[in-house]
């Protein structure tokens, strides 16, 4: 197998080509009626056997209205031959609709096809009684697809910041308008999660302070440290009631379940959300697309231009791109490829190490050094404020740095630019863990609100950096260029400012369980930053001038958020879940917290036997053998996906067998045809190949009248071992006469082919 | 979004939300957009033909390299003039919703430059030329190079040209495709 591997891939270009060009026409009308064709096995099939079937009725006669019904004849041919599209039942009514849908034609054809099916439909449905569970059933699932499509209509018709992210992806690509959905995206979650915080923890808290109502006083620094006045206020984790509330109403509110579950709704249920999204764009972006060759010329120029744009600007610089970028592609494809030495090699990794350990030193000592500081004990007011001062603008700073030193290492583009991704966001979520475990392990009384203060004024002082430092940034430099045009102009740089976002998103994931409200403040965040980079990019930003590999990159932000939540999820059930919180807070009753579970909704030490199932459910010894468990299933799916991956690459190799066999039997058609039947093969020679045994065991004259040889079909199946050996013999034949047809020596066709180059010669 | 006066009624809607991958009310602010093309006419006849160089002023199409092709691929005359119908189709292939292989369709028809229902050599060359805009042009013996590539990438029966399973093949691997081939209504 391995040999013929390559000589799939290795095969040399142009070759025959020339050869079989002129038939194509006609060889195409051929296949159209292979059986394959003919009968399609699904819908997708059947789109495209319509639109051949059509291609050659255009070519008969088109314009008039007897084609069109013609073509719509045909489509409806087609489409009877499937017995399950044709009931008349719900299901393929649908499945109709949908067939119908994906047929490549115009709206009036889509409806004339659809006017005849309709009408034979009744007559070729095969009657039977539908049972009321069923019918019950096709009503169900009627309902839920009307509530469906009414939902994504309503989805269109609020859907915020169309025009404004239509309107940027049109001047600069759909690669900057990513940020945007990116942004969107992550602001109506954030929405989401500040509506519900603010039903289930902050209004009945509020209801509760009316009853019984404290004064307390601000001052402007307090607002932006959250001490003082704010630190007992409802900003915090530690303000929280920690029994029931009893509003006027003869109703109570149990405040620790409600902020207890509340929590987990959200944690959970947004964790979940972020996993399948993720899964989602990592399946359509990496698996789906990956394995086979890696098209690089036939991608650029058929996935190349970028639809969407609308400015002749932005037209012109991507077709500036694309032109460079094919010569890069050809210059690079027809370099003489110099070997890198031995040397130069270890001189690479060496140097690409020593930046790696580098950059985790200094990560590490910045941790010691936040460590250090915040452990520093000292007079100074608003010692905190500071802290955060100097942790929001180092993690500012840093990513420009690692992005400069990732030009000193040898690196692909590409891996270079995730190289650079991965750092930032480790470099974000180490220092955010870092805070996390400082304070949980401080012996600090009430250590929740001062985490929660924290999360608060990283959030505070990133916005200052985020909507007005880095604008006024940007408006320097571009205000820089239009004095002085010789430079290149800013790009809007796509994996810094995702990053913020990321940023935000994971500390946004650490503070919610400590300062609910800061949900809310996020999202006004999101808000402005929207209006703010919507100006600053369409004024002070360019078109990227390469082309930007957008989905793969938008799956790996997404996958980033889901881990910083995968983070912070692990943190609380390591650092807070099995604590103790009896200092403040809504669980000062619960010890550890997650006795709230236990103690407070099931009642464990009241109800023995499910005391005791529960037991011995979280035993080490259960809970390793779920994990082993877990393991040996991924193990065994890994196993069968990479059996898969084989098969498929076995297919495909397969496929382009039959397609060669095809070709070469649709040429020897095409010469039968022409009346060149009088081949005479050499036995002698190979006495294997296809003719040889075409000749002695089909055309024998016992077989004539297309009567069906059983022997012939026996002996097929006992050289199924290997079915593509006469194949593997040809390789040689290709290079040495550049014709792979020879090998069966087609009298016929060389008589024809001498013809036709005498002709060409007169 | 106009609901209360719509050209429409609710059962056309209804065939138009069947038909394509559009909502109701995506498909009210699609025919907002092709009146906006021709205010006038659109006014008297919601599904007037309006000719190819009118089609051309949508703002997504008027810098489109295969602008021409596009409005030809979709025109139900086949000749570049596109009444209502005929947008609102080119607008469904174009939109988020459409399957790859629907837009894979059209993208090679809208490729196939000389109808003959193959990719060839020729339709690569003027694919490629378009691509590079008006002011840069890559050499021809650029081109043919750059033709050579993609063939012995795609080309996989050794013809020459691609078939639309090739195409689809290619498209099918690419996870920028339906990125790139999109536009918002």
């Amino acid at each position: 197998m391995e040999d013929q591997v390559e000589d799939i891939e290795l095969r040399p270009a142009t070759v025959r080509r020339n050869l079989t060009i002129k038939n194509n026409v006609a060889r195409q009308v051929a296949i159209n009626f292979m059986p394959s064709r003919q009968a399609p096995y699904n819908t997708l099939r059947l789109r495209r056997v319509n639109s051949e079937n059509n291609a050659l009725l255009d070519a008969v006669a088109s314009d008039t209205p007897d084609a069109a019904n013609k073509q719509a004849d045909i489509i409806v041919r087609e489409m009877e031959l499937h017995t399950h599209l044709m009931q008349n039942d719900p299901v393929s009514e649908e499945l109709r609709r949908e067939a119908l849908r994906d047929l490549p034609q115009g709206l009036t054809m889509k409806r004339n096809v659809r006017a005849k099916l309709s009408a034979s439909v009744s007559l070729h449905s095969k009657r039977r009684p539908i049972s009321v569970l069923k019918r019950f059933q096709y009503r169900l699932s009627f309902a839920w697809k009307r509530t469906r499509e009414r939902f994504r209509d309503l989805i269109f018709s609020i859907q915020l910041w169309y025009e404004p992210i239509r309107i940027i992806e049109g001047h600069l690509g759909t690669a900057v308008g990513s940020y945007f959905h990116l942004l969107r995206w992550l602001f109506s979650l954030n929405l989401l999660l500040s509506g519900l915080v603010v039903c289930f923890l902050v209004v009945p808290q509020v209801l509760h302070d009316h009853n019984n109502s404290t004064t307390t006083d601000l001052g402007w620094l307090d607002i932006i440290s959250g001490k003082g006045g704010l630190e007992d206020s409802l900003l915090f984790y530690g303000h929280y009631h920690d029994g029931v509330i009893n509003g006027s109403l003869p109703l109570s509110y149990n405040m620790p379940f409600a902020y207890f579950f509340t929590m987990f709704c959200i944690y959970v249920g947004f964790f979940l959300v972020f996993c399948y999204r993720t899964a989602y764009s990592y399946r359509r972006n990496f698996i789906e697309t990956s394995g086979g060759l890696s098209n690089v010329f036939a991608n650029k120029v058929f996935c190349g231009w970028d639809f969407g744009i609308v400015s002749a600007h932005a037209a012109s610089l991507n077709a500036a791109s694309l032109f460079n970028e094919f010569k890069e592609l050809l210059s690079e494809k027809y370099k003489v490829k110099v070997k890198r030495s031995l040397c130069m090699k270890i001189f690479e990794y060496t140097v690409n190490t020593i930046v790696w350990v580098t950059v985790l030193g200094s990560m590490m000592a910045l941790h010691y050094g936040v460590w250090a500081l915040r452990a520093m004990t000292t007079r100074t007011t608003n010692w905190n404020l500071l802290v955060s001062l100097i942790l929001t603008s180092v993690l500012a700073v840093c990513p420009l740095l690692f992005n400069f030193l990732v030009r000193l290492e040898f690196y692909r583009p590409r891996t270079s630019f995730y190289v650079t991704l991965a750092r930032t966001w480790l470099l974000d979520i180490t220092t955010l863990s870092l805070i996390f475990y400082y304070w949980a392990k401080s012996s600090t009384k009430c250590w929740e609100t001062v985490l929660g203060q924290e999360a608060y004024r990283l959030v505070l002082l990133d916005s200052v950096v985020s909507l007005l430092l880095l604008p006024a940034v940007e408006f320097v430099r571009i205000l820089i260029f239009k004095l002085n045009p010789k430079g290149t102009g800013p790009e809007f740089n796509i994996a810094y400012n995702s990053l913020t976002l990321i940023y935000n998103q994971a500390l946004l994931w650490l503070g919610l369980l400590f300062s609910p409200l800061l949900a809310v403040a996020v999202t006004i965040k999101f808000f402005l930053l929207f209006y703010i980079k919507r100006v600053s990019v369409l004024r002070a930003c360019r078109p990227a001038r390469k082309v930007w590999r957008a989905a793969q990159t938008q799956t790996v932000l997404y996958m980033f958020v889901t881990l910083s939540l995968f983070t912070t999820l692990f943190g609380i059930g390591v650092l807070f879940l099995a604590s103790t919180s009896d200092a403040c807070g809504p669980f000062r009753q619960y010890v550890p917290v997650i006795a709230v579970i236990g103690e407070g909704v099931l009642g464990l030490s009241t109800h023995q036997t499910l005391n005791a199932i529960i037991t011995f459910i979280i035993r080490p010894g259960v809970i390793g053998f779920l994990f082993v468990a877990l393991c040996v299933s991924v193990y065994y799916m890994r196993a069968k996906s990479i059996a898969q991956r084989s098969m498929v690459d076995l297919l495909r190799q397969m496929l382009v067998l039959q397609a060669k066999d095809k070709d070469f039997l649709l040429t020897a058609i095409a010469k039968v045809s022409n009346g060149e039947w009088l081949y005479s093969p050499k036995p002698e020679e190979n006495a294997d190949s296809h003719t040889w045994r075409y000749l002695h065991e089909v055309r024998k004259p016992s077989n004539a009248g297309y009567h069906f040889d059983g022997s012939r079909l026996s002996h097929a199946f006992d050289r199924s071992d290997k079915p593509v050996r006469p194949r593997s013999e040809r390789p040689q034949s290709v290079r040495t006469d550049g014709d792979t047809d020879s090998s069966f020596s087609w009298q016929g066709s060389s008589n024809y082919l001498n013809d036709l180059e005498n002709r060409r010669m007169i | 979004m106009g609901q209360g006066k719509s050209q429409f009624t609710e059962e056309e809607l209804q065939d138009y939300e069947d038909l394509t991958y559009f909502t109701k009310s995506e498909v009210l602010y699609a025919h907002q957009k092709f009146k906006e093309l021709a205010p006038e006419k659109v006014g008297h006849n919601k599904n007037a033909k309006l000719p190819m160089a009118k089609i051309l002023q949508y703002p997504e199409l008027r810098v489109n390299p295969f602008r021409d092709r596009i409005c030809k691929v979709f025109s139900s005359s086949n000749d570049g003039d596109c009444t209502f119908e005929d947008f609102l189709d080119m607008m469904s292939v174009f939109s988020q919703n459409a399957p790859k292989s629907v837009k894979a369709e059209h993208a090679f028809r809208i490729f196939d430059f000389d109808g003959d229902d193959m990719i060839g050599v020729s339709d690569l060359s003027e694919v490629v030329e378009r691509l590079c805009g008006v002011e840069l042009k890559l050499s021809e013996s650029e081109i043919q190079a750059l033709i050579q590539n993609v063939l012995q990438e795609a080309d996989l029966d050794d013809d020459g040209a691609l078939s639309f399973a090739e195409f689809e093949h290619i498209i099918d691997k690419s996870s920028d495709f339906s990125h790139s081939f999109r536009i918002r209504l």
